[in-house]
């Protein structure tokens, strides 16, 4: 409805003027690809100017809290535009709320903040807006490599990377001093050396969840697997027995056989009290992890915290992997993608709109310039014995590997994780027949949606 | 919730026996003798299982995010006493947004209740007081609707409203919170004994219209059970959670279930951008959440008591 009303009052507008300017940017907008009419109709930053210059609302779909500031700046300095920032829901329930507005062909907003592993599923069936033609590729070298590969998905830019989240080790240095454990873990043989010394003072030096598919997920990405692959149509390829996927398998079968590492959950109340109370001794997470540490869920502890590298599989060709993080996407339909492109490439490349991203939302920024913006990079952190802790997941970012890609049913992937794989690790089973059936259930389903698996 | 409703349902019973309304079952608790070990201690068991969950909010929203996880339950942490705190901050985030969402979550269940009070009332003062074709059948239709949960309705509601073009509005939640099948059949319990068809039929002689006798005469006669369903559908809306959760799109319409659940899911998971812990707010307004619903149900138990009373001269 909301769109029927601007277009109207555009094309009133128009006819105010009946200026020759107006009217070719009215029709501009008419003819975008949201309508899917022109889809080699390239855009200029004429036109994107044009078009901000013209009262438009717009609407984006997103959880992050306080994003509002960002829409304000934008709306200060293009008084035309109104952007509504609506929160609809977090994840899953966006998605769902997202597919049901795009069938239905009404009620999607014009912008949506999407995971990077979900892209995907809402690009094989043309759901977003592809940025070529607005000029996205400009932007490609303002983002590490890795990070703009999980937007730039080879037939099309779907949208702006907001976060990401290198991984590395938050340990708590107190409880590995008293184990005996002087520095971090610098490769997976020591960490296991490391867990064993730690078990014997009671903690456990880590929990390997069951329910957290994305985590285990990032430890295959770090082992150098690949393990989906998608052609952007209707191949998929699963490869989720291949020899990297196994040595990270049989490597914490290994830890969970002997009692080293814990089983539990994580993000629940005991996994939060367990951080509080020391019975974990480190979490191997992304850089989004530190703010659910040290906003308050284990103020007791602050100070005793550091940040290490994750264990590496060879020390001599460091690797890391990335864990969450999404980004900003237009989706098809938005009867202002102009404005929407504007509004996304503000958000997320702006140097006043990232420095809030990474100060006030708590966010690793995208951008190559706020990462490596001295006040971001050199921050220290009290909660861990100011350390700059920025660097170590700077550090981590850039030894990502860039050729990692998800499939287009993530959704099905993650879910069957917690029947299979996570079940085995919950249930203190083989964790190889996990896999096993991991892979099947997804091949299955994947067939059942008509992909072709390879 | 039960023990409110008992002493009305039981003394309308013991009332009028000879009405024999099959469906008053706990008659047996109004001829119970008094003393009963074993029912004093379920009743104690019963309470306990009620009130432990509150009081341990109590105690939660006195916490800071890391006492929530240090320390015992039913006991204050040892970081000092931050109820005041958390409480400012659960006003202050995101510039006020809990207040938004208490007046809609009190807009909603205001005015859901009265609309479902009124409709309740009416319904269950015909049922009770008028013959009718079909009123069997309708009843029996009534009395089947009780069955079906509310939540089980969401989605076919959703469809029908998404058909209106109302989805995603305050008429979403507070249309369908305005039917309550529940209130009308209480009504009809309690129309049939409290108000007396003799009184009915001399305001009639004396040249009353039928809706001049309901709202003057049968609507005083009602008060406590109007003021029963009216708290019944006052907590069904304040707690309704999956109704507008799949509604509403628009975070400034939601109610407080929808949005502390946000901030609850912002806590607990991780890798989607954004966020962070935010459990003592969540804790905290949820114990703001429930105190509007106390000092009401304290308030019009008064009205409760009294109407009974007045019942009970006049019966």
């Amino acid at each position: 409805m909301k769109n029927s009303i601007s277009s109207r009052m555009r094309t009133l507008g128009a006819l105010a003027l009946a200026g020759t300017l107006a009217l070719t940017g009215c029709a501009a907008g008419a003819a975008g690809p949201g309508n899917g009419s022109a889809s080699e109709q390239k855009y200029t930053e004429e036109d994107i100017q044009a078009a901000l210059k013209k009262p438009t609302t717009i609407t984006y779909w997103q959880w992050t809290p306080g994003i509002e500031k960002q829409a304000k700046l934008f709306q200060e300095k293009y008084p035309e535009i109104t952007v509504n920032v609506v929160n609809v829901g977090q994840g899953p329930d966006e998605y769902a709320k997202l597919r049901t507005a795009i069938k239905a062909g009404k009620g999607a907003p014009d912008l949506a903040m999407i995971e990077y592993q979900f892209l995907d599923s809402f690009t094989v069936n043309g759901s977003l807006v592809d940025l070529t033609a607005f000029g996205a590729a400009e932007s490609k070298d303002k983002y590490p490599e890795w990070l703009w590969s999980q937007v730039d998905r080879g037939k099309g830019i779907y949208g702006f990377p907001s976060n990401a989240g290198p991984m590395a080790n938050l340990y708590r240095k107190d409880i590995y001093d008293a184990a005996g454990v002087t520095t971090p873990p610098a490769t997976w043989t020591e960490f296991a050396d490391a867990a064993a010394k730690i078990r014997e003072t009671g903690s456990y030096i880590m929990t390997l969840p069951g329910n957290n598919a994305g985590q285990t997920i990032g430890y295959f990405w770090q082992a150098g697997a690949k393990p989906f692959g998608f052609d952007g149509d209707k191949t998929i390829t699963v490869n989720l027995d291949s020899p990297e996927v196994q040595k990270v398998t049989d490597n914490f079968q290994d830890l969970l056989d002997k009692g080293l590492v814990d089983n539990s959950n994580d993000f629940t109340d005991s996994w939060f009290q367990g951080i509080a109370n020391g019975k974990y001794a480190s979490w191997l997470t992304a850089a989004w992890g530190p703010v659910f540490l040290d906003s308050g869920t284990a103020a007791n502890t602050a100070g005793s915290w550091r940040v290490a590298p994750l264990p590496q599989w060879d020390a001599s060709k460091p690797r890391s992997a990335n864990w969450g993080g999404n980004g900003t996407s237009i989706v098809k339909g938005s009867a202002n993608p102009l404005v929407a492109y504007a509004f996304a490439r503000f958000l997320n490349e702006d140097p006043v709109s990232t420095k809030m991203l990474a100060f006030e939302q708590s966010q690793f920024p995208a951008t190559i310039a706020q990462q490596e913006a001295p006040d971001f990079a050199s921050n220290t952190v009290p909660f861990f014995g100011d350390q700059e802790i920025n660097r170590v997941f700077l550090d981590s970012s850039a030894q990502i590997d860039t050729g990692f890609q998800w499939l287009p049913i993530m959704d099905f992937v993650f879910q069957s994780y917690n029947e299979t794989y996570g079940k085995a690790i919950a249930d203190g089973t083989n964790l190889r027949a996990g896999l096993t059936a991991w892979q099947k259930a997804i091949v299955e389903y994947a067939t059942t949606q008509g992909f072709t698996v390879k | 919730m039960t023990s409110t409703l008992n002493p009305t349902r039981s003394s309308s019973a013991a009332k009028k026996p000879a009405h024999g309304n099959r469906a008053v079952p706990p008659r047996k608790s109004a001829i119970t003798p008094r003393k009963s070990g074993l029912l004093t201690a379920l009743m104690v068991c019963v309470a306990a299982y009620f009130l432990l969950p509150l009081i341990w909010l109590a105690f939660a929203a006195t916490k800071s995010d890391t006492g929530l996880f240090t320390s015992f339950g039913f006991a204050f942490a040892s970081d000092g006493f931050k109820l005041f705190d958390n409480i400012a901050s659960v006003f202050a985030y995101q510039d006020g947004v809990f207040l938004k969402w208490l007046g809609n979550t009190a807009l909603y269940a205001g005015v859901g209740a009265i609309g479902a009070t009124l409709l309740a009332t009416a319904a269950g003062y015909a049922f009770a007081k008028y013959e009718f074709p079909g009123r069997k059948a309708l009843f029996s239709v009534l009395l089947g609707s009780i069955m079906v949960p509310l939540t089980a309705l969401a989605v076919p509601t959703y469809l029908l409203f998404s058909g209106m073009q109302l989805t995603n509005t305050m008429w979403a939640v507070i249309l369908p919170s305005i039917i309550s099948p529940f209130g009308a059949y209480l009504m009809r319990v309690y129309a049939a004994d409290a108000v007396d068809t003799s009184l009915m039929e001399s305001a009639r002689i004396d040249g009353a219209g039928e809706l001049r006798i309901f709202w003057q005469i049968g609507l005083r006669l009602l008060a406590p059970g109007i003021v029963t369903v009216f708290l019944f559908a006052v907590v069904a809306t304040w707690n309704n959670y999956f109704l507008p959760l799949i509604m509403l799109n628009n975070g400034d319409l939601f109610p407080l279930t929808v949005g502390l659940a946000q901030w609850q899911a912002t806590s607990t998971s991780g890798g989607g951008g954004g966020g962070g812990a935010m459990f003592s707010m969540v804790i905290t307004g949820s114990f703001v959440s429930i105190i509007p619903l106390i000092f009401l149900f304290l308030y019009l138990q008064r009205y409760w008591q009294s109407g009974l009373a007045a019942g009970s001269v006049k019966g």
